[in-house]
């Protein structure tokens, strides 16, 4: 493989490849150094034409100037230092002129100086930073028009930043084309596999640029002040009243959220699994619907329900003083929200539970509720404890809820937004939502390394139809009821939206009109069109990018593999803020200055939901036999055609819901997009937030409505789509 | 249509996989070192967790040996992919796409070859007619009995018309009648399409009756290579000829090495012509009989004497477990019509005939 010959080639065009680039560098750099320098010394060159004689007029002069003309400082000297006996400085600036007190007798000053007699402009090597800007410092001669002779000196400091950007982005670029040119000459030169090893370089380059380089941009900005390193911004987030009473309130909504979606969650999943109530289909479907209602739908209709002009609070009960915003009312739309995260988890725990060890614990003639106690729950904590962690996390990361709701209230992930958007102190916000990674990240390793070690359920493979009914006919009563009222309760939080849609002004207005929908699809028809745009540009990018690094991580090994997992999967344990807030701070300078455009807010969407494809990938591709891959390789199939031909195919099932799941978090993503919106692209979420702010709930209503028409609708194509397999209904393998 | 046939040589050819949970190194293949001729079956022999799927998937391109090279005919293949070395192969798990039907795995091969559908269709229906599965051609192969199923993967190995042919113990999951008749298929079309073909099989009797020559494997290392006659007549070591058929040993001692090797067993002396290596006057040894070498005589006649325990009635053959001194000891009688047969209980007494046997250094090997 690393045949000699191989080797000597590779190394020669690699060496003609570098010299064409560095000269193709070089060349554009000088050449552009040079139009810029010219076009200096030109200015310099006329301003210096005509100086006045007294005193008082050159003061007056430099004044005017300077004041006309922003990119350059200057020093003006009357007869020239160091050759003339008498020599008057004038300075507007006093940096400049210190600068030049304690410069003028170096050799390079002097040799400067001597040039100007001559009528030469010296570039000085030396630098001064005025106003945090670096500038270049030009010697440059004033002639008497009459005499022809060199009367004075001006030192001007010029602004060159925007040429010293340009070169440093030219030099990105030649490094970026060379370091392309080789990994591609190199894998096709020493792999067996070129093919796989373009896909992954790409997988690296795009994890690399799009997850690692943000993260560490954001975590740059929390250390560094002007260019130091500094632990201040860290001191004034920890020590500072307002931002540590927003760690204690996510903490604090985390925790009752948690505990409250457990609790219901655990409710529905106990009674779907172990008892014997009626409509158990019709939960587990009402337990399952919150997941995919579009953010702020919830919140919205607690407001409409129980705000200040709450139909319930004001018009109902009468209330005036009563309060929603704040903690208790979050915990309400949050549970309500995620308990359906809790409510999936047991649900895979308790049916995976043999229920034979309950039959044994009632044989032994315990009462059911010391069943319950001594064997359902003791092997049901390890899931209760990861349904916990999960809906915990879920709920610090959470922002379209609290956005609205959380009035006096403060979470983290609102004060980052409000710090980077109202304030414009992106060091504060970057560090507050790093600092909401921080309990992610230990629910995250907790579940990891010590939930999951605990856990004693094993998967039998024989699911038994068998029920052991642990529930009397009193306690199932209870639980029915428990159930029907939690989810009357989402019912009409569901049909409040809709009632909203149809009237004119809720909460003093309740006439129907379908002026609404006329006015919100009318303001929000660009809205709606870039969302979908967007979200369907993502889709099939994010699908068949988690395909492939789903069949590489599977099924072949190579260096790395470990670190390109972790840079694919860490999106998932990113809280939204946090990756909008990375994503300006990355992306908003040269060469990817994407801020603005399209392009970020597509990107943004496909890396947040490549992790779930992954997964969906990895675990459908564990239950095909890889000799049917290695079968198509063997006939002769490269590894595109491979993929195209037998790959794509057979994990359909988790190709298309990977794409129907990218369709649908992009359509209703609000916490990393409202960083990413502009003028020209915007998204339908934030919309809602808008016309919510401005209490025009009836438009807020409309647009949260046709999200949830688009979700289901899409969920339903999915559907259909999956089912329509004849070939792979039992026969993988 | 006849292509050229070509060899494929493997040299010192080692493969060491990391034991992913140990971190240990396990030598799955050590210097295998072979060549198969122009059209020529060779089996590859050997107990469970030999090596022998590892050397096949390496000639394949699915390991990467970690030293060695591979040639088929003169071109070194040991680093191309999979995709574009000119052997088929036959998965011991099938590998069907269940994606498509028997008719498109089939024809899968030949539209990567870029042939024409109406050429395609014309040669898939010809092969599946050859493996007898003309009707089935619509079928998803997941409705494919397990007969069915295999040899709807040898159908789609034999279309490419490969120049090599790898089968990874293809007939394990068919049962008897269908295993023999799909082995005289699979024989046939390699002879008359000139197929090199390398055979990977743990069961002797399909080693013995399909290939020109057979590989014997043992613990990665290849023990012995030849003919099926020479592998059983001759083994090289206790190993291979307890592992190709049924054999007793009995122990002697070397008395004189010359052309043919001299030992005392018993208080006797005999001259055997066949021996191995490297044996010395005075040394231990062990002598190999097959059962159907060992004969049954009136007690006192023979080497051995003791009981018959059991005799197990075969047809063609009677096969009688003796109780003696020195263990348990099967004598197969053949033609049990023209031959006495002693009844269980009766005493009797062992004898051999020094030509059908063969020599081997005592390593208290008894299988
Ligand atoms: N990917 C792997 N990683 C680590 N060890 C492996 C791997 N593949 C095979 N081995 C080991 O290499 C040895 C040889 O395996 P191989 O599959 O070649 O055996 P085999 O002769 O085909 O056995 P069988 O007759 O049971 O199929 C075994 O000890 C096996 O455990
Ligand atoms: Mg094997």
């Amino acid at each position: 493989m690393f045949a000699r010959r191989k080797v000597m080639v590779f190394g020669l065009i690699c060496l003609l490849f570098l010299i064409a680039d560095l000269w193709i560098y070089h060349t554009l750099d000088k050449a552009f150094v040079n139009l810029a320098d010219s076009q200096v010394r030109e200015t310099a060159g006329a301003a210096l034409e005509a100086v006045p004689s007294g005193d008082e007029a050159v003061s007056n002069w430099l004044e005017r100037l300077e004041q006309g003309n922003g990119h350059f400082f200057l020093l003006y000297t009357r007869g020239i230092h160091g050759l003339d006996p008498d020599v008057t400085v004038f300075s507007k600036n006093a940096d400049l002129l210190a600068f030049f007190e304690s410069k003028k007798n170096t050799p390079g000053f002097l040799k400067a100086f001597e040039n100007a007699t001559y009528d030469e402009i010296t570039r000085l090597s030396d630098r001064i930073v005025i106003g945090g800007t670096p500038r270049t410092l030009l010697v440059v001669p004033a002639t008497d028009p009459a005499t022809g002779e060199t009367v004075g000196i001006g030192l001007f400091a010029f602004d060159t930043s925007a040429t010293d950007a340009y070169s440093r982005l030219l030099a990105v670029l030649a490094i970026g084309a060379a370091v392309v040119f080789l990994a591609i000459l190199a894998a096709g030169q020493f792999t067996r596999d070129p093919v796989q090893t373009y896909a992954i370089l790409a997988l690296f380059a795009i994890t690399g640029t799009f997850v690692a380089y943000p993260l560490f941009e954001a975590a740059r900005l929390s250390f560094v002040q002007d260019g130091h390193f500094t632990l201040d911004t860290w001191k004034t987030i920890l020590t500072t009243r307002q931002y540590v009473s927003a760690l204690k309130g996510s903490l604090e909504l985390g925790f009752v959220t948690a505990t409250l979606s457990t609790l219901v969650g655990f409710l529905f999943a106990f009674t779907v699994t172990r008892t014997s109530v009626p409509f158990k289909k019709f939960f587990s479907a009402m337990a399952t619907l919150p997941v995919v209602s579009p953010p702020f739908s919830l919140t919205l209709s607690i407001i409409l329900l129980f705000g200040n002009n709450g139909l319930v609070t004001k018009q109902m009960l009468g209330l005036e003083n009563f309060n929603i915003y704040g903690l208790w009312g979050l915990s309400l739309v949050q549970t309500m929200g995620m308990f359906p995260i809790a409510f999936l988890t047991l649900v895979g725990i308790l049916e995976a539970i043999d229920s034979t060890l309950e039959d044994a614990a009632l044989d032994l003639s315990a009462t059911r509720w010391e069943t319950f106690k001594t064997v359902t729950l003791p092997l049901a904590t390890p899931g209760i404890l990861s349904a916990w962690l999960l809906v915990f996390t879920t709920s610090l990361a959470d922002f379209a809820n609290p956005l609205l709701l959380s009035g006096d209230f403060r979470v983290l992930s609102v004060e980052s937004y409000l710090e980077v958007t109202g304030m414009n102190r992106l060091g504060n916000g970057a560090a507050l939502s790093l600092l909401l990674l921080l309990p992610t990240l230990i629910a995250f390793l907790s579940q990891r390394f010590w939930v999951s070690r605990k856990s004693v359920v094993t998967v039998t493979g024989k699911p038994s139809a068998r029920l052991t009914e642990l529930a009397s006919p009193r306690t199932r009563t209870a639980l029915l009821l428990a159930m029907s009222l939690i989810t009357l309760f989402l019912f009409s939080l569901y049909g409040t939206i809709l009632a909203g849609c149809f009237v004119k002004n809720w909460g003093i207005d309740y006439t129907f009109t379908l002026a609404n929908f006329r006015e919100a699809l009318q303001r929000g028809r660009d809205a709606l069109s870039d969302t979908v745009l967007l979200a369907a540009a993502a889709t099939p990018i994010a699908g068949i990018l988690a395909m492939a690094a789903a069949m590489l991580i599977a099924r072949k090994t190579f260096i790395g593999k470990r670190l390109l997992e972790l840079l694919i999967m860490t999106p998932f344990a990113l809280p939204g803020t946090l990756v909008g807030i990375s994503y300006i701070l990355a992306f908003n300078k040269p060469p990817l200055l994407l801020v603005g455009t399209a392009a970020i807010i597509v990107i943004n969407y496909a890396i947040r939901e490549l992790p779930v494809g992954v997964e969906g990938g990895i675990a459908s591709l564990k239950q095909i036999d890889p000799a049917i891959e290695e079968a198509a390789a063997d006939l002769g199939a490269d590894t595109p055609t491979v993929f195209r031909t037998i790959v794509l195919p057979l994990v359909r099932p988790a190709f298309i819901s990977s794409l129907s799941y990218t369709f649908v978090r992009s359509m209703t993503a609000v916490s990393a997009v409202i960083f990413l919106i502009s003028a020209r692209w915007y998204h339908l979420t934030v919309l809602i937030y808008n016309f919510s702010e401005s209490l025009r709930f009836g438009l807020a209503s409309v647009l949260a409505l046709t999200l949830i028409v688009i979700v289901f609708a899409t969920f339903g194509i999915m559907r259909l789509l999956v089912r329509k397999n004849v070939y792979l209904e039992k026969t993988v393998g | 249509m006849l292509k050229k046939s070509v060899s494929v040589r493997l040299e010192k050819v080692t493969k060491t996989f990391v034991d992913p949970h140990s971190k240990k190194d396990v030598h799955a293949v050590r210097e295998a070192d072979f060549t198969i001729e122009p059209g020529e079956l060779v089996t590859l022999l050997g107990p469970s967790g030999c090596g022998k799927t590892t050397t096949l998937r390496m000639v394949a391109g699915f390991e990467l040996p970690t030293s060695g090279k591979i040639f088929i005919g003169d071109e070194d293949i040991t680093f191309l992919p999979p995709n574009r070395r000119d052997k088929a192969m036959v998965f011991q798990s099938y590998g069907l796409f269940p994606h498509m039907s028997v008719f498109e795995n089939v024809a899968y091969g030949l539209k990567l070859r870029k042939v024409e559908a109406a050429e395609i269709s014309r040669r898939v229906n010809e092969t599946l007619a050859l493996v007898g599965l003309a009707e089935l051609g619509n079928r998803p192969p997941g409705r494919l009995s397990g007969g069915q199923q295999q040899r709807v993967a040898l159908a789609r190995a034999l279309i490419v018309e490969p120049s090599v042919l790898l089968l990874d113990e293809p007939l394990s999951n068919l049962d008897a009648l269908l295993r023999e008749q799909m082995r005289v298929e699979i024989r046939r079309i390699q002879k008359s399409l000139g197929i090199t073909a390398l055979y990977v099989t743990h069961d002797r009797t399909e080693a013995m009756s399909l290939s020109d020559r057979v590989i014997v494997m043992n613990a990665g290392a290849v023990v012995q290579i030849g003919s099926p006659h020479e592998i059983y007549q001759d083994p090289v070591d206790a190993f291979v000829a307890g592992f190709i058929g049924k054999v007793t040993f009995f122990p002697g001692t070397v008395v004189e090495v010359d052309r043919g090797c001299t030992v005392s067993l018993k208080g006797r002396t005999m001259t055997v012509p066949r021996f191995a290596e490297g044996l010395k006057p005075d040394q231990a040894c062990s002598v190999m009989c097959r059962p159907e070498s060992l004969r049954l005589e009136e007690p006192g006649s023979g080497f051995l004497d003791g009981r018959v325990v059991t005799n197990v009635y075969l047809g063609h053959s009677v096969e009688s477990y003796v109780d003696t001194p020195e263990g348990e000891i099967l004598v197969q009688v053949d033609n049990p019509m023209a031959r006495r047969v002693f009844a269980e209980g009766e005493a009797v007494s062992v004898s051999f005939v020094p030509e059908y046997t063969k020599i081997f250094p005592e390593e208290g090997s008894d299988r």
